[in-house]
């Protein structure tokens, strides 16, 4: 699959198999095509060119298929301003079929701890409370395959590892996770594979230790020399932040 | 074979598109039973509950609850006093004398007074493709609405398109059609209770709701229809607005009987329940088809652009070196890169070219209403309302709250913005307008009153509504000034503008028509009527800017401690 707007390759071409019960880890700096990534394997955008195919069932031609056997957290997505977390748990369990939709609407309200703003609207909650209820409306159907862009971007770190745990979990148990992300971090504590972004193209793909040069190695010295900067460079800019604070404050 | 398998390649390298090379890529579900998502009827009212919900959070977060509920209280009250004068207006009231029956109106006059108007609103309230392509684009942003779901849920965009169209037509009806009718039932209630005389009937109330509905659907649908073959790009952009205008020069030169395309009208004429479940089954029938043309794109283009803010930001010097400037600026840079400029000009430009078209081809001299190029001034200014709605959802203005900005300024600028984007289009109509009437004389004075009411009609708009005109429709307290606001001057000035043109050729109709009512005809020109209306309508247009430079000044009380959202 390949992605292009106008002149501008979003996404060199790519082909990508993902088996199951993998965590797979796409990683790169900002603007490296990452979302761009998931969204054409979940069916939101369309390929410039290829074809796509998750679970058996063409991306391209019944995307509604393709969305209703997934879970997608979006990076930055909230859910709609209007409705309670209630509401739009319920409305998207109805979307998706899942039975006793009470009872699962209370367990993951009660999950995340959103049981006192289970009838505030979502424009009235925090960003993390809303990033849960996005991640909410994923589990919800309890699919085998999750995409998740960024999930824990605004969660506290007790929600943080709880959802860490959840997934490590679901992965345990047959499921697969394809995660982005440019915390690598999350890559060392939960990825089976990983892959290393950038400018739309994947630079490397492989386990976190077969990706490390030796053992001395960290996975951000890895990620430093892969999109093409040197050590060196990065400390240098770094050294050129500090020297620059300290000008502007003298 | 467990493992991943990622490789990028060079672009020539890969093959095909999207929809080429159709044998399996040889992915499997792995034996889990795969689900069907919802489609049709079931994907339908699971959607259309919770976006009914979803719109009326929407108007009462907006308008509050009390104003919510005075709205539709208020239009039954306007309607119940209204039907109480109808005995006057079709000439069944006992005080009025025989020889006065000719000045009143037939009841088909006043039913077509009913569904044209309401046509004319739900046209400008349906274009939901429009809205669906914004939802979807802002979908990031701080607000996130039901209509952008399909990008990440298993629905069909055009299911909740069609969902949001039935939506907003139950809202309206319930908020709008109900009370009016409910008003001309409490009118022929207050026969018995107070002894008043309606000329309106119980059993014909079902059938001017269901006609009125039958209306309210077809506007929606036809904007619905439009705006949905408008966002298909070429050619319907281009064929889309000409067959509308060459449609509004052939209903103005009478080629076609616009009593006969308002389906509402027709129905409450006949009274016939099988025209009417025709009417309204087309009528929803054009929003389902209209739906289906809605495609699942959720594709926000990332497109490299040249530099615009500080070319247009140079551009603006004679707004000074203020705040104002700047954000004229951005809000302009909006406008080009959205797409919206275009989409804008054209529903500013299609109304004034179909007026143009039938300037061209009637003699106006042979209407009884006599139209001159002052009576076409104070017209324009009542495309300001749209265009000003539109300029406030072009962009999230929430990110202004971190910066040292205040909503007056960001009002104030939209202001400027729409008069920068639109006048020029006004200018070129009224100099050809008096080109084609050859009123050269009254140009002056036409383009006086014309800048005059659009300035005025839209520092209204935005004093009343600020950044969120949409939602203020069904805000009484706001929409009884808005109406009093507008109507009066604009009223006044109609009236006024037929004093003056060619008198000579039709006379002076007001005069005439304040002995002879409708049935006024040509009389010999009157210097004093045309002097004194002349005065007046500079007096109203100079009342207008002043009105104007007040409600520019009082902005900041109004709105200075507000937040920036839309």
């Amino acid at each position: 699959m390949a992605k292009k707007y106008g002149d501008f390759i979003a996404l060199h071409p790519l082909n990508v198999e993902v088996h199951a019960g993998e965590f797979f880890g796409v990683f790169g700096p900002n603007g490296a095509g990452k979302s761009t990534f998931i969204k054409l394997l979940t069916g939101q955008l369309r390929p410039s060119k290829g074809r796509i195919e998750v679970l058996g069932v063409d991306a391209v031609s019944d995307p509604q298929k393709v969305k209703a056997n997934i879970g997608i957290v979006p990076e930055s997505e909230s859910p709609p301003s209007f409705l309670t977390p209630v509401e739009f748990l319920e409305f998207v369990a109805k979307l998706r079929s899942v039975d006793r939709i009470d009872d699962n609407v209370e367990h993951w309200i009660d999950w995340f701890g959103l049981d006192e703003k289970r009838d505030t609207m979502c424009k009235d909650l925090s960003k993390g409370q809303r990033q849960k209820v996005m991640l909410a409306a994923a589990f919800i159907h309890k699919p085998k395959l999750l995409f998740l862009d960024e999930p824990f971007a605004n969660l506290d770190p007790i929600y943080q590892r709880k959802c860490r745990q959840w997934l490590l979990e679901h992965v345990k148990n047959g499921g697969t996770i394809f995660l982005c992300s440019h915390v690598l971090e999350m890559a060392e504590r939960m990825c089976n594979r990983m892959a290393i972004i950038n400018n739309g193209k994947v630079l490397a793909a492989g386990t976190v230790k077969g990706l490390k040069t030796s053992d001395e190695e960290t996975l951000e010295d890895v990620f430093i020399r892969l999109v093409g900067r040197s050590i060196e460079d990065v400390e240098r800019l770094s050294n050129e932040g500090v020297k620059d604070g300290e000008t502007e404050e003298e | 074979m467990p493992g991943v398998s990622v490789v990028s390649r060079d672009w020539e390298e890969a093959v095909g598109d999207g929809h080429s090379l159709k044998e399996p890529l040889g992915t499997s579900s792995h034996e889990q039973r795969l689900h069907e998502p919802l489609r049709g009827w079931n994907a339908f009212s699971a959607t259309f509950r919770v976006m009914f919900k979803e719109e009326g959070r929407k108007s009462i977060e907006f308008a509050k609850k009390r104003q919510i509920v005075l709205f539709p209280l208020l239009l039954t009250l306007v309607t119940a006093v209204t039907t109480i004068g109808l005995q006057f207006l079709v000439g069944d009231s006992t005080a009025q004398v025989s020889d006065l029956e000719s000045k009143t109106f037939t009841w088909d006059e006043l039913r077509f007074a009913l569904h044209l108007p309401l046509l004319m609103f739900s046209l400008g309230m349906g274009t939901f493709a429009f809205m669906g392509h914004d939802a979807i684009v802002h979908r990031a942003g701080t607000k996130n609405y039901l209509l952008a779901a399909p990008a990440l849920q298993p629905l069909p965009n055009s299911v909740a398109h069609f969902a949001y169209f039935v939506k907003d037509l139950c809202f309206y009806v319930m908020l709008i059609l109900t009370p009016v009718v409910s008003g001309m039932a409490l009118g022929i209630l207050l026969e018995s209770a107070a002894n008043i005389t309606t000329p309106l009937v119980w059993s014909s109330l079902p059938w001017t709701w269901l006609a009125m509905i039958i209306t309210l659907a077809q506007g929606l649908a036809i904007a619905f229809f439009a705006s949905a073959l408008w966002m298909r790009g070429r050619p319907y952009t281009i064929l889309g607005p000409a067959i509308i205008v060459a449609l509004g020069i052939a209903i103005g030169l009478g080629k076609f009987d616009i009593g006969s395309m308002l389906w509402g009208l027709g129905v409450q004429n006949s009274q016939n329940p099988f025209t009417a479940l025709l009417a309204l089954a087309g009528s929803v029938g054009l929003g389902w088809l209209s739906s289906t043309l809605i495609i699942d794109d959720f594709d926000v283009s990332v497109v490299e652009r040249k530099e615009l803010f500080i070319p247009i930001y140079n551009r603006l010097g004679f707004l000074g070196r203020g705040e104002i400037r700047l954000i004229v600026a951005k809000e302009f840079v909006d406008l080009f890169r959205s797409g919206s400029l275009k989409k804008m000009t054209v529903s500013y430009a299609i109304p004034l070219l179909v007026l143009l078209g039938m300037a061209w081809l009637v003699d106006f001299a042979e209407a009884p209403i006599p139209i001159n190029l002052l009576s076409y001034a104070p017209f324009l200014g009542f495309f300001g309302f749209n265009f000003y709605s539109w300029l406030t959802i072009l962009d999230s203005p929430e990110f202004m709250n971190g910066l040292p900005l205040r909503v007056p300024q960001l009002i104030r600028a939209k202001v400027v913005v729409y008069f920068l984007a639109t006048s020029w289009i006004s200018l070129i109509f009224i100099i050809l307008m008096a080109w084609r009437l050859d009123e050269w004389g009254a140009l002056p004075t036409s383009i006086i009153v014309m800048f005059a009411n659009s300035v005025y009609i839209v520092a209204l708009t935005a004093f009343l509504m600020g950044l969120r005109p949409n939602r203020a429709i069904f805000d009484a307290s706001i929409m009884i000034w808005f109406w009093i606001g507008t109507v009066v001057p604009l009223l006044l000035l109609f009236l006024l503008s037929f004093t003056q043109g060619d008198v000579s050729l039709y006379g002076n109709w007001w005069e005439r028509a304040s002995q002879d009512g409708l049935a006024a005809t040509a009389a010999m020109y009157d210097q004093s009527m045309v002097e004194q209306g002349y005065k007046g309508m500079i007096a109203i247009s100079v009342g207008l800017i002043l009105a104007s430079a007040l409600l520019w000044k009082l902005m900041d009380r109004r709105w200075g401690k507000a937040e920036f959202s839309n």
